[in-house]
């Protein structure tokens, strides 16, 4: 396996692996807390379009995958500042649409449909210096964004409707927090894979959720998990001949899962509703 | 600035449903206003009308001398406003110093750090009801009375000019309620415009000075003498309300379980 290591490529991975879980950790932390999931998910369908539309047009595929997620980020972000059923209806149309587009862009690709399936279950392996440089670009920017306006998104995500009151323009940051959840999915598609792009977005955060009584704790601790757990998968992966993004995903989903169980927050919840039905006996 | 508010004609509606009509009143100088009313009867609206967040479908608001909702950002740096605490979701992760630092930040703007002065200020805004003690506690952890103080603190840390209530009194015990209405007083008494919307006026009667009796339109507003009569009161909740004098104090009974 040593000389395996030594490979640019597995270097290159293991880079594009790190900058995945550096934009989950900021992206996810506040995605989880503000219920972005479904429109995560819906979101990294639509960089898959994008991909597989650019691929067909002979463009940069995180090119097309960027462009797409961007606009479909913006739709749902204007329809979830409208309303709650609004923006539900939108990130299931977005779900679908984006679904037959990939699908469509498939259909049309020819000889190019085995490079537009690669960003179905990711190709970390295969990630060039041109990816990691674009990659490094899109994750300096989202991380960038998420430290300039941290304490206007902390505020909007603990209680929006105060931070509306006392003067900060939600709806733009609103905006602003799709889009970067759209460069996450730019970043995730190319490494894991639309399928498992959500769940590195998601379960880390929900994960470190479950241990951490601030928001900088959260982050950090989510940092932590994706990076043990991203590099546990891909190591594995190496280790047994399999492919890296489903064992990525497997690892990470694992941690959340872990997690739920020894949760002191989910203890702590038993404790109250115990000690509130011995007090009510 | 004019430490005044201005509304005339002011209609507001959700979908086609008018939640305030032509609610006109004027507040020229400092004071304490209590507004009650029914469920449903718009008082979290007028709040929300004067913070500018909803836009009126007819009329006029003026707020200490900015014309709302047009000029609502220039407004930040001198309103607080208090949430309902249900409305707060308490199982996001912070800790208490973050939530009172909030009241700081619109002051700040984005890019700027908070400074020295603004933890200052939340930790003054803390000890105003008693709660310093908590700095590092997570606000999950709070009980309900103590996170309502909590979400005063952050109003009171803006240092504003004016501050806006949204029951804030609602699910506390006597002791909290007191710590409140006494760090509220002291607001008051530094000048600073209070409207507080309440469901039972009884902890408030003495603070006020006007009060608003609201039922989609103003029923009656006024200095507390004015409006404290029963026909007026049982008019707004479309219920007999009573007042009595008990030990020299005003005791008003037959508002709503949760008006």
């Amino acid at each position: 396996m040593l000389d395996v290591i030594l490979h640019s490529f597995i270097w290159r991975a293991i880079i594009a692996i790190a900058i995945a879980a550096a934009v989950s950790s900021t992206v996810g932390t506040f995605a989880v807390l503000r219920g972005f999931s479904t429109l995560s998910a819906a979101i990294t369908h639509s960089s898959f379009a994008g991909a597989s539309m650019a691929i067909i047009c002979g463009v940069n595929p995180l090119l097309g995958a960027l462009a797409l997620s961007l606009g479909f980020s913006g739709l749902t972000a204007y329809a979830s500042s409208a309303n709650e059923r609004k923006a539900d209806v939108m990130v299931g149309m977005i779900f679908g649409f984006s679904t037959a587009l990939a699908v469509f862009f498939l259909s049309m690709a020819g000889s190019y449909a085995s490079a537009a399936w690669s960003f179905i279950v990711g190709d970390v392996l295969g990630v060039s210096w041109s990816d990691l440089l674009t990659l490094l670009t899109v994750s300096i920017i989202s991380v960038g964004s998420t430290c300039l306006f941290y304490k206007e998104f902390k505020f909007i995500t603990f209680d929006p409707e105060a931070a509306e009151a006392m003067g900060l323009r939600v709806s733009a940051y609103h905006y602003l927090m799709t889009t970067l959840v759209a460069l996450f999915s730019v970043v995730a598609v190319k490494v894991v894979g639309v399928i498992l792009a959500t769940v590195l977005l998601i379960a880390p955060a929900a994960a470190a959720y479950e241990f951490s009584h601030n928001l900088e704790g959260m982050i950090l601790l989510s940092l932590a998990i994706s990076m043990v757990s991203g590099f546990f998968g891909f190591f594995l992966s190496l280790a047994v001949n399999l492919a890296p993004s489903p064992l990525i995903g497997i690892a990470v989903s694992a941690a959340y899962l872990l997690a739920l169980v020894a949760s002191p927050k989910r203890r702590r919840c038993g404790d109250l509703a115990r000690h509130r039905v011995v007090k009510g006996a | 600035m004019r430490p005044t508010i201005i509304v005339e004609d002011l209609s507001v509606a959700y979908g086609d449903k008018l939640a305030l009509e032509d609610v006109s009143f004027k507040m020229l100088e400092p004071g304490f206003l209590s507004v009650v009313g029914p469920n449903g009867s718009g008082k979290t609206t007028l709040l929300k009308a004067l913070l500018g967040i909803i836009k009126p479908i007819a009329g006029y608001v003026e707020v200490l001398g900015y014309k709302v909702p047009t000029e609502r950002y220039k407004l930040r740096k001198h309103v607080g406003y208090v949430p309902q605490r249900e409305r707060v979701d308490p199982s996001k992760p912070v800790l208490v110093k973050d939530v009172v630092l909030m009241g700081r930040i619109a002051l700040r703007g984005w890019g700027h750090p908070l400074l020295e002065a603004d933890y200052r200020a939340a930790m003054d805004a803390l000890k105003a009801v008693q709660m310093e003690d908590f700095w590092d506690e997570p606000y999950a952890h709070l009980s309900g009375g103590q996170q309502q103080r909590v979400l005063i603190a952050r109003a009171l840390a803006v240092n504003p000019q004016l501050l806006l209530l949204d029951e804030p009194l609602s699910g506390v015990d006597a002791v909290t309620q007191e710590v409140i209405l006494r760090a509220l007083k002291a607001k008051a008494d530094e000048g600073v415009l209070l409207i507080m919307v309440v469901h039972d006026l009884n902890p408030v009667v003495e603070l006020s000075n006007y009060v608003m009796l609201l039922n989609r339109r103003v029923v009656a507003f006024g200095k507390v003498w004015e409006v404290l009569s029963e026909q007026l009161l049982s008019d707004a909740f479309n219920r007999r309300v009573s007042i009595a004098k008990t030990d020299g104090k005003l005791i008003i009974s037959g508002f709503d379980h949760h008006a």
